[in-house]
């Protein structure tokens, strides 16, 4: 199977902070891949270094066969990486369908088009019924389904979720692993950064740890579970046991 | 000509200490607040009048009237964060630059029909006094003011670092968070670093008094040039503001010495704009957050 | 068929038609004169709020603008002879031009310092143009010469010609608004309004779309200068690139409604008017009053209604008409 992102050696310094030192991993078309580590580990800021809000240190992204370090955000959202944010950045003034519509321009500048493509993005995260509320008005959780259809209406081919199920109650975490299952089933790649265990399992196939910014471990879920040192980063830093974290 | 380039950074080096009170005052608001204030230029203003009608109604010297016109200032300012400013924080750039642009302007023009734009002069037993040494000039008033100038950054300096509202300060311009997080109310820190940045205000504007004309107006190149040392010497930051400052009075007087006498402005500007060409990310804020 | 029976075309066209004859009923100078300030105003704050507005862009330097394209097209017929129409095109362009460098600079700014970078480019030109004494008159400037009456030359002796010149820059603005903000442009600019960042995330190009933006802003802008020294038939560095035209024109769009179509018209009616109103009670000769009035009016908007008044209006339309408050659907209209 082709591959859909390679990355290499990639490492970003803030300061004398080390936020990401020395990552590698690969994920291939269609897959779904979570990274996950405790908070810090610098989870998030590789997804600021893949999509071109950071420039890293040392390394290289490829991305579908294109090197893609250098480019600017809206260049590699145009070659089919499309991200959300770990707080939800939703443009507040606009109601939802504007902000999908937004995203939609991407690929076709005409109203009409975008309108209809906006629609579908909205219905397929569940916001429908507020496609006219101003984005603002939203609760948390459906900022963060605003961001998804926004970044869904870019018709990626490669989607970075960073946290997109903090905060759920059981059911509406079962809601959004449905819908990452959907995207999935629909040959959509996909990184997803979460901190609940219970979806991760349910939603990836291969798992990328992350500590102190660096992988530490990488596997299927069966063996993340079982690996000593991933259990003993999370103890570590004084978190939550990864196996008890999908209850809290 | 060494003697005229001496002379000139001499010149240059007296008024930026006039420019550091401001710039220092911007940077402060900024940095706990995180508010530009435009209408810093106009406290000056308003500092240089308190000094004008206290020296010609009361026969009071300005640099004593410093003393009267800080705290004033520093009263104002706390009203003006507790009135004004605390009700467009958080509310986006469009209200927080365009609240205190008008504010700038309405007190540019209130001076304007209260005090006319007439210019006034104060001529103090001091005025035309002056050092002379190696064929160099040095204005007692200018050096007085620059002295009080850097005495003023000097205490503030003390004040940031010793005492509790100073660390709170600081701690709000670092990490609002971690202020919370000390037990100390935001508003009353809001409140006192406004408060302490009018009354810097206040301070060059009575410092000025002794060698430089009030006028409605005359705040504006002082505001001016704060924006350009506070947007050099990185936003926020104290001692980039005030060396910024210094720099920056150097370089108006180089050019007003050198190129012409209305070109001082110029230079300064031109300064801003090739700093901002050429730092590669600007001074304001990177791409993500 | 229905659009041209639709409430919002009947106001368009009744209020076109009174602006229309306006000039024909009004003979009165002083009126004129103050119906082409607001026309010419409103104009300017149109093109200001193209970027200020919509891309929130907060330039307090659209006097650069303005002063390159009346300098440019007086210099040019003072000079060569040139028509101020084709020197008011030619301005347009001068300033599109000039936009790319300023642009380059001021845009690595956000927020408050993109505004005083905006103030600084204006002061420079302003300066520059100071010291230009040989091609441009220094800081004495110079009067236009009156040809009498030459239409081909931009010089009228009624006051009408010039009313409908300003009319119609002002419906060019408005057409060119009304068609941005509904195409991808428009939700481009307010995306990165709102966030710019997450507008790149998108795919936005912010970039390119603001550089876009101010030249088309900077154009109109220019536009607005040639016009205006034309009509007082004078020009001198202070008129040209004088402060308070950057300040009027963000002034009018943020009280009349930011990143609204109609917002810097409703803004211009409202403060010209006002201080017409105190020009005529007060005198002219009371300095400050008018800009005291104007600020207030500013810190007003600004702590009770910061979305501007034109909301005051579409309310009270909406509470008329009783009609279901309207949905704000993207495309629509
Ligand atoms: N812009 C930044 N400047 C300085 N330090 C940063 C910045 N962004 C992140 N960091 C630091 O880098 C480390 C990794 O952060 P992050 O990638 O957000 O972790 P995670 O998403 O895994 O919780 C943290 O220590 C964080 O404080
Ligand atoms: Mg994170």
């Amino acid at each position: 199977m082709a591959e859909a992102l390679v990355v290499r050696n990639l490492s970003k310094r803030f300061g004398g902070l080390r936020a990401v030192q020395n990552l590698s991993f690969s994920i291939n078309e269609g897959e779904t891949v979570a990274l996950i580590g405790p908070n810090g580990a610098g989870k998030t800021t590789s997804f600021h270094l893949i999509t071109g809000f950071h420039r890293p240190d040392e390394g290289s992204v490829t991305a579908f066969g294109r090197e893609i370090v250098g480019l600017r955000p809206h260049d590699i959202c145009a070659h089919g990486l499309a991200r959300t944010f770990q707080v939800a950045r939703p443009f507040g003034g606009m109601t939802v369908l504007a902000n999908v519509m937004t995203g939609a321009f991407l690929r076709d500048k005409r109203p009409e088009v975008a309108c209809a493509k906006a629609y579908e993005a909205i219905e397929f995260v569940g916001l429908s019924a507020k496609a006219h509320t101003p984005a603002r008005d939203l609760t948390t959780i459906d900022q963060r389904r605003l961001e998804m259809a926004r970044a869904l209406a870019t018709e990626p081919r490669l989607l970075l979720l960073d946290e997109v199920m903090a905060g759920l109650n059981p059911s509406e975490i079962d809601q959004a692993v449905a819908l990452v299952g959907k995207l999935s089933k629909r040959g959509l790649t996909i990184i997803i950064v979460e901190h609940v265990m219970r979806a991760i399992m349910a939603v990836a196939r291969h798992i990328v740890v992350l500590d102190h910014g660096q992988k530490i471990a990488e596997g299927g879920p069966k063996e993340i579970v079982k690996n000593q040192e991933v259990v003993r980063a999370y103890l570590g830093s004084g978190y939550v046991h990864v196996a008890t974290a999908g209850e809290t | 000509m060494l003697e005229t380039v001496v002379q000139a950074v001499i010149n240059g080096l007296l008024i930026g200490g006039i420019y550091a009170l401001v710039s220092i005052g911007v940077t402060l608001i900024f940095g706990v607040v995180k508010i530009v204030n435009f209408a810093q230029g106009e406290f000056v203003m308003i500092g240089m009048y308190i000094s004008y009608f206290l020296a010609t109604y009361f026969g009071i010297d300005p640099l004593l009237s410093l003393a009267i016109s800080m705290p004033v200032l520093f009263v104002i300012g706390v009203g003006l964060q507790h009135f004004l400013i605390r009700r467009v924080l958080g509310l986006g750039d469009m209200p927080q630059i365009f609240l205190t642009f008008a504010l700038s302007l309405l007190l540019m023009n209130v001076a304007l029909l209260l005090f006319t734009a007439n210019y006034r002069t104060l001529h103090t037993s001091y005025s035309d006094l002056a050092l002379h040494f190696a064929g160099l000039y040095v204005p007692v008033a200018k050096l007085v003011a620059f002295i009080l100038a850097m005495v003023l950054s000097g205490i503030l300096r003390v004040f940031l670092h010793s005492t509790d509202m100073g660390k709170a300060m600081r701690a709000a311009a670092q990490k609002p968070e971690v202020a919370m997080l000390m037990g100390i109310n935001p508003d009353r820190v809001f409140c006192v670093a406004t408060g302490v940045s009018l009354a810097l205000a206040g301070a060059a504007g009575s410092l000025l008094m002794p060698f430089y004309p009030a006028s409605p107006t005359a705040g504006q190149v002082f505001v001016l040039m704060a924006f350009v040392a506070v947007v050099l010497g990185t936003l926020g930051n104290i001692k980039g503001a005030l060396i910024a400052s210094l720099m920056m009075g150097i370089a108006e007087s180089l050019g007003i010495q050198f190129v012409g006498a209305d070109s001082g402005l110029i230079v300064v500007f031109a300064m801003l704009l090739l700093t901002l060409a050429f730092r590669p990310n600007g001074v304001a804020g990177g791409s993500a957050r | 068929m229905q659009r041209l029976c639709s409430p919002a075309f009947i106001g368009l066209a009744a209020l076109a038609g009174v602006l229309i004859v306006l000039p024909l009923v009004v003979t009165s100078h002083f009126a004129i004169d103050i119906c082409i300030r607001i026309l010419l105003f409103a104009f300017i704050g149109v093109a200001w709020n193209l970027m200020g507005g919509y891309a929130k862009q907060l330039s307090l330097g659209h006097a650069a603008y303005f002063g390159l394209g009346a300098y440019t097209s007086t210099i040019m017929q003072i000079k060569f002879g040139i028509s101020p129409w084709i020197g008011m095109l030619a301005g347009g362009v001068v300033a599109m031009l000039a936009s790319l460098p300023i642009g380059a600079v001021c845009f690595r700014l956000r927020g408050p310092y993109f505004a005083i970078a905006t103030i600084a480019t204006a002061q420079v030109l302003m300066l520059l143009f100071l010291k230009f004494r040989d091609f441009a008159w220094g800081a004495e400037g110079t009067t236009i010469p009156n040809l009498g009456n030459t239409p081909l030359m931009m010089q009228f002796e009624a006051k009408a010609p010039y009313y409908y010149i300003a009319l119609a820059m002002l419906a060019l603005g408005l057409a060119i608004t009304y068609r941005i903000e509904r195409s991808w442009m428009g939700f481009y600019l307010v995306a990165i309004g709102e966030d710019e960042d997450a507008a790149e995330a998108v795919g936005v190009n912010a970039p390119q779309v603001k550089r876009n933006i101010y030249m088309i802003s900077a154009f109109l802008t220019a536009l607005a200068g040639t016009f205006y020294v034309q009509y007082i038939y004078f020009i001198d560095p202070n008129t040209a690139f004088n402060f308070n035209i950057s300040v009027e024109a963000a002034l009018v769009s943020i009280v009349g409604g930011i990143g609204t179509l109609w917002g810097p018209v409703i803004g211009t009616v409202l403060l010209e008017v006002t201080s017409a109103l105190l020009q005529s009670w007060l005198g002219s000769g009371l300095g400050g009053v008018q800009l005291t009035v104007y600020s207030l009016i500013l810190i007003s908007v600004i702590l009770w209604r910061p979305t501007g008044l034109l909301g005051v209006f579409t309310d009270a339309y909406k509470w008329i008409v009783r009609a279901p408050p309207a949905r704000e659907a993207a495309i629509d209209g």
